[in-house]
């Protein structure tokens, strides 16, 4: 039924150092939406342009509303005009657009799908696409089920011999764990796991690939990335932003079901993972989700002690008053959702054994940034204790965004007769060192999903192993509110989140 | 990242200084710069001219690639002839704007080496590396004979360009000798082939389609045009057809043997444009072209083929400018197997 398997073009073999996308359609699901619009066309576009999408691909939109192809092809050249990162050229937008095509259905309508299948069969006549099918369900997630559904009943998950059909499944994969082993239960009956690509663009990004590369094929970092050497790990993602129009969304998720449970964990499972038998998807998602497995279970008094949430009051961002979080747009007042949370982790196992990750994420923080900071733990003090010094530690950050790059803080001697000890930082910058512009997370993904590289998108068993350790803090909130902190807007959040580092005997890094 | 943006006059060699201290010279420009400039280097690129001219031209490019590659560039115009001996040398970077009113900025050292003193290139190269970075080598001569191994075997990248050489056969086996010949095996980078990048990706989407695939076990012909003198180019492309088929040069001229026997007829047409301009291939009820016009940002594509409706399509063009052809060179790390197997594959066709 699933078969993935087709001759190659000879003449693709050996083109590029990865592996090529096949001629393949893409039917999003969600067409008319802003994934379309500001990521899913404009990476597509970028990929043609780059000379890496073969020709042959087309794309159909499969949306409710009523509208023709050439008005489709219009909206999303506009959209690709402005969320573009490169210029559009006109020639090659036409080219590209031609091969656009709009499918008008409600998800919920069976006969939707069968014309839809009738369709496919055409432009794969045309086309020369060999069957090979994608499905990107860009919709909203309580469609996904219908959507899956009739995706079955319809046969359109059934790939012909030779050729595959394959399902993206953007997030949230749930918003527990009983809602994500539901979708994948739902997933799992119309495409087996091997055709499922579930995605999390944080792991599109370059840095977050840099950091296998960092750490494998460094013997530097390596041989000291155990217990033995580290302190302890903080992982950041703040950003300055409220929640600009998502707040319905919002208000019912918080940032740890938001940003915890998947991005953060992916950084963390990264950070944290054993060197994998290969760089096949699967020897890689092995090792993350031995990470997860082993994370020690945060549960009932315990989440009051490693587990700090907060919300944003009034304050000042980039000098301008902002609100406080209850009084946002389609905010509930009373609301007791957390815009910021603050974990102590660790990860029990022979490796990291006493040694926390400390993860923090928020909106409405003092600066935005996301990154990996490495603390290793300070020399023995000896040598320099007559001189009254104190040295820092050593830190190595991995900033994933902005200005990705890495940088090493160790202690140099101030030039002078007297001993004097400073911190130094030794910085790389991806900008300066590799002045082109680094392809949107999506336009990795893609392709990849194209190739049947699954290496870059989360596994079943990980998504469900990050619910279980996050619903496990939500079952202990829900059992009081009265922990919920204030912090304001524009500090770099709640005093109790300092007191956690505090207790390590550490503190929050200054972004 | 902003456009980049040269601060700095890039037709001029630079300040003029000793040879003996340049790291001393250089260290200053650093130290009497202000905060707004960071350096940067990725590699050594060390370019080596025997004409005059190519001084203006080449720091041109390195001006061009410095925003997107840092390097510490040597620049380097020898006159082995020249009756008088003499090495003079000159400093100069290249900044880039990059957001936020910061620059990055690459170094350029210029030398220029008369008479005897071009011998001393090995050495004019090794004490002026930025250390423990890759060293990138672009010949823009033929390349002499015997090589000299104490050069060569320390160059990482070999770059060259062989639509100019003159002696292409003779050329050719000094590169094969030469990346099989040492330990490290220098990596070959053709701009050449480089160039022929897009039509290898233009010829591959040719056959994406289900119904054209089966035909490349088929073909009965292929024809070539390119300009005139770039015959290597229209030989390399051959060259990498015929290995992925799995043909291999036959008895007779401008004919291929297929793995089952079968005979491909090839023809190279030399016309004015682009230097390579049309890839035609032929089977018994079948017709695949790749083309492309003088200027143009775009292959055009033909398929007549039963089972696959008439189509036009639009693909990606080589950029033929030659930053950006280096550029897409500096951007590719690893070797480039194909371009060796077809080089063995052109060892036997070219005259």
């Amino acid at each position: 039924m699933f078969i993935d398997q087709q001759p190659t073009n000879p003449l693709r073999e050996g083109l590029a150092s990865r592996a090529m996308p096949d001629p393949c359609t893409l039917v999003i699901f969600g067409a008319t939406g802003d994934l379309t619009h500001r990521k899913l066309v404009p990476a597509l576009y970028n990929l043609a342009a780059d000379g890496v999408l073969p020709p042959a691909i087309s794309v159909v939109g499969f949306a409710r509303r009523d509208k023709t192809d050439d008005v489709f092809r219009m909206e999303l050249e506009e959209a690709a005009r402005k969320f573009s990162r490169q210029g559009i050229n006109d020639g090659l937008w036409e080219s590209f657009a031609s091969n656009i095509h709009y499918h008008r259905s409600p998800f919920d309508s069976l006969e939707g799908y069968e014309s839809l299948a009738k369709r496919l069969d055409e432009l794969d006549a045309a086309r020369g696409t060999r069957g090979n099918r994608l499905f990107y369900l860009a919709a909203a997630p309580d469609q996904f089920e219908v959507i899956l559904e009739n995706l079955r009943k319809s046969r359109l998950n059934e790939a012909r011999p030779g050729s595959w059909a394959r399902a993206i499944v953007e997030k949230p994969f749930g918003t527990d764990l009983p809602s994500a082993c539901r979708l994948n239960d739902l997933v799992e009956k119309a495409f087996a796991e091997s055709q499922t690509y579930r995605i999390d663009h944080y792991l599109g990004k370059e840095t977050a690939q840099n950091i296998m590369v960092l750490r494998f094929a460094n013997a530097l970092f390596e041989a000291m990335w155990n217990s033995r050497y580290i302190d302890h790990v903080q992982i950041t993602a703040s950003e300055p932003l409220g929640v600009e129009g998502r707040a319905g969304y919002y208000d019912k998720s918080g940032a740890l079901r938001d940003m915890v449970q998947n991005h953060l964990l992916q950084l963390l499972c990264l950070t944290a993972m054993e060197p994998p038998a290969g760089l096949d998807a699967d020897s890689v998602r092995d090792e993350k989700v031995k990470v997860l497995r082993s994370l020690r279970p945060l549960a009932g008094a315990d989440v009051f002690k490693h587990v700090v949430r907060a919300q944003y009051g009034a304050g000042a961002i980039n000098g301008k008053r902002v609100a406080a979080y209850r009084d946002e747009l389609n905010v509930d007042p009373s609301s007791v959702t957390e815009t910021y949370v603050a974990l102590e982790v660790n990860v029990d196992n022979w490796r990291w054994a006493g040694v926390p990750f400390f993860i923090r994420v928020g909106k409405r923080l003092a600066k935005g940034g996301t990154e990996i900071a490495v603390h290793f733990k300070s020399v023995p003090p000896v040598l320099f204790r007559a001189t009254g010094e104190s040295i820092d530690d050593n830190v190595l950050v991995i900033r994933i965004q902005p200005d990705e790059g890495i940088s090493l803080r160790m202690s140099a001697k101030m030039p002078g007769s007297s001993l004097r000890i400073e911190p130094v930082k030794m910085d790389f910058h991806y900008g300066t060192s590799f002045g082109k512009a680094t392809p949107e997370a999506y336009e990795r993904l893609l392709l990849d999903a194209m190739s049947g590289d699954a290496t870059l998108f989360a596994r079943r068993d990980e998504v469900e192993e990050a619910w279980r350790f996050v619903d496990a803090i939500h079952a202990a909130w829900n059992t009081q509110k009265d922990d919920l902190a204030l912090y304001e807007a524009g500090t770099w959040g709640p005093a109790e989140a300092d007191e956690l580092m505090k207790r390590h005997g550490g503190a929050w890094r200054r972004l | 990242m902003e456009a980049p943006v040269t601060v700095q006059a890039a037709s001029e060699p630079g300040m003029p200084v000793e040879i003996g201290r340049i790291d001393k010279e250089l260290g200053k420009l650093w130290e009497a710069s202000d905060d707004t400039k960071t350096r940067a280097s990725l590699i050594n690129l060390v370019v080596y001219s025997e004409r005059e001219s190519s001084l203006a031209a080449n720091t041109a490019v390195i001006s061009a690639i410095a925003g997107k590659h840092a390097c510490r560039a040597i620049l380097i115009v020898a006159n082995p002839a020249a009756k008088e001996s003499g090495a003079k040398a000159w400093i100069s970077a290249h900044c880039h704007l990059q957001g936020k009113g910061r620059q990055i900025c690459s170094e350029q050292i210029t030398f220029r080496l008369d008479g005897d003193n071009a011998a001393a290139l090995p050495n004019i190269v090794f004490s002026h590396l930025d250390s423990d970075l890759p060293l990138c080598m672009w010949w823009q001569e033929e390349f002499p004979e015997p090589l000299d191994e104490n050069l060569w075997a320390w160059v990482d990248r070999l770059i060259y360009d062989s639509s100019v050489w003159k002696r292409p056969k003779h050329q050719f086996l000094l590169m094969r000798h030469l990346s099989t010949s040492d330990a490290k095996g220098t990596v070959l980078c053709d701009l050449n082939w480089t160039r022929l990048h897009a039509w290898r990706f233009g010829l591959a989407a040719l056959f994406d389609h289900a119904e054209a695939f089966p035909r490349l076990g088929c073909v009965d012909s292929l024809r070539v045009a390119c300009a005139p003198g770039q015959r290597t180019a229209a030989l390399l492309l051959i060259g990498w057809f015929a290995d992925r088929l799995g043909w291999s040069p036959a008895d007779s001229p401008e004919v291929l043997s297929t793995a089952s026997g079968g005979r491909v007829v090839y023809k190279i047409e030399e016309k004015e444009g682009p230097h390579v301009s049309l890839f035609s291939v032929r089977c018994a009820d079948a017709h695949f072209e790749l083309e492309l016009k003088e200027g143009a940002d775009f292959f055009e594509t033909t398929i007549h083929a039963p089972g696959i409706p008439d189509s036009h399509q639009l693909l990606p063009a080589p950029n033929a400018k030659l930053e950006e052809t280096l550029l897409a060179e500096l951007s590719r790390s690893g070797r480039h197997p194909l371009y060796t197997r077809a080089l063995d594959i052109v060892l036997h066709i070219i005259a």
